[in-house]
């Protein structure tokens, strides 16, 4: 039926939304839809061919309906593509603002793909990956575009915390070894299970990146 | 802050509100605004972001300066200044990525029209145009390229359904008054005219009160 692999799409789309991880890419998915929409216009033009450019609605309903029908899922098709991509470019331009990147990306799948079993997977290159190749480009240009962006606000570190500062310094709990950072208070080194009282600026990075716990 | 502020501060000849404090004022008040406000506001045209970026860039100097010192004093006048800096930058950062999370949301509907381009920073719109651009390119690649031409457009406005997504003008906004005004305000079932004193605080459609803000009537809160 028309339309059927477009809401399967949408519902992925709806899945991701909750999802704390990208979920693989339906290149499968996208392609079905992709021809069905190159069907459907296939029909429409060899509906359309006898008529030599002179169709008349009034005199044909019938071809008229199926044109319309036609037409119609087509463009619910479209949307529902669209709507799952952005979905994903939204939610990967979110891990772009984190400070993820696509190797990270892909690695953090390589690791998940391990934790569930699927051990086989995890030693191919790439193949594991759950981003669509278009989909790595884009996060690549976008990580670019952002970094240009941010480069007129040097001083500000954009991608910091949105959270208004209280306090200058912190207690952090080291989770995993960082190696040594500086500071303006000279070199500390992170080991993990110590315990520090450091300048927020210093490790905000750190922490999200999950080597540092912030205590309240 | 050394004594010559202390001394200019006692006089009376500079006694108005100085630049920096009007400048902070500024920017607390768009960052309000800009966070409550439906729609994407105007970037401030009066360079008041290069009078905050060098201020910022003045005061990391300064705090660089004064690391060195082991003096308690100059250490607690250390971590004043760090701290108001960490505020400082958090309203800034804050700011632009409220505004960076709305021309994301409706890039093309801010790219539409030159009136609306106007209200971008011509940085925002650089990485807008970028950014439209990027997306354009990732659907081609991925599935757009091998649809029917007509098909391919993102602007399309057939069939009654703009393509085009735009903020929702009638969101609720909270506004305080700043000066005494009969307010008009569109309702669901009638509209009304409310005679509101300076320092009132309402709630109304953020379409009726886009003007009052504007013109300085009103501001958000």
């Amino acid at each position: 039926m028309y339309g059927d692999l477009g809401i399967k799409l949408v519902q992925h789309a709806k899945r991701t939304q909750n999802l704390a991880h990208l979920p693989p890419y339906q290149a499968e998915l996208v392609r079905a839809v992709t021809r069905e929409v190159r069907d459907l216009n296939k029909d429409v033009d060899d509906l359309l061919e006898p008529f030599q450019g002179s169709f008349d609605p009034a005199e044909d309903q019938a071809v008229a309906y199926t044109l319309l029908v036609n037409h119609i899922s087509m463009r619910r098709n479209k949307r529902c593509l669209l709507a799952y991509h952005r979905t994903r470019t939204d939610k990967l331009e979110e891990l772009v603002w984190n400070g993820a990147d696509v190797i990270d990306l892909s690695g953090q799948q390589v690791r998940d793909g391990g934790a569930s079993g699927s051990k086989g997977v995890a030693s191919g290159d790439g193949s594991t990956s759950s981003l669509s190749p278009q989909e790595e480009d884009y996060v690549r240009q976008y990580g670019d575009l952002l970094a240009a962006y941010k480069g007129q606000w040097t001083d500000i570190d954009l991608t910091g915390s949105l959270e208004p500062p209280r306090d200058l310094f912190i207690d952090v709990r080291v989770l995993k070894d960082a190696g040594e950072i500086q500071t303006e208070y000279g070199a500390i080194t992170l080991t993990k299970n110590s315990q520090f009282y450091v300048r927020q600026g210093d490790v905000e990075r750190l922490i999200a990146q999950g080597y540092l716990q912030k205590l309240s | 802050m050394d004594i010559d502020d202390i001394l200019r501060e006692v006089d009376p000849a500079s006694h108005g509100i100085p630049l920096e404090t009007r400048d902070l004022q500024a920017l607390t008040r768009l960052w309000v605004a800009e966070r409550s406000a439906p729609e994407l506001l105007n970037w401030p045209a009066d360079g008041l972001f290069e009078r905050v970026n060098s201020k910022i860039k003045s005061q990391i100097e300064k705090i660089e300066d004064m690391t060195g010192d082991m003096d308690p004093k100059t250490n607690f006048a250390l971590i004043v200044i760090q701290t108001e800096l960490e505020r400082y930058k958090f309203l800034v950062r804050s700011y632009l990525r409220t505004r960076i999370a709305k021309i994301d949301k409706h890039t093309l509907h801010y790219l539409s029209t030159e009136e609306l381009r106007q209200r971008l920073s011509p940085t925002e719109l650089a990485y807008a145009t970028r950014h439209q651009a990027l997306l354009h390119n990732h659907y081609l690649s991925s599935f757009l390229s091998s649809f029917p031409q007509r098909l391919q457009n993102l602007n399309d406005t057939a069939g009654n359904v703009s393509m085009i997504d735009s903020p929702d003008l009638d969101t609720a906004v909270f506004v305080r008054l700043l000066r005494e005004k009969d307010v008009f305000g569109r309702g669901t079932d009638s509209d009304t005219i409310l005679p509101a004193a300076n320092g009132d605080v309402l709630i109304m459609r953020w379409s009726s009160a886009k003007a009052l803000v504007e013109d300085g009537d009103a501001e958000l809160v």
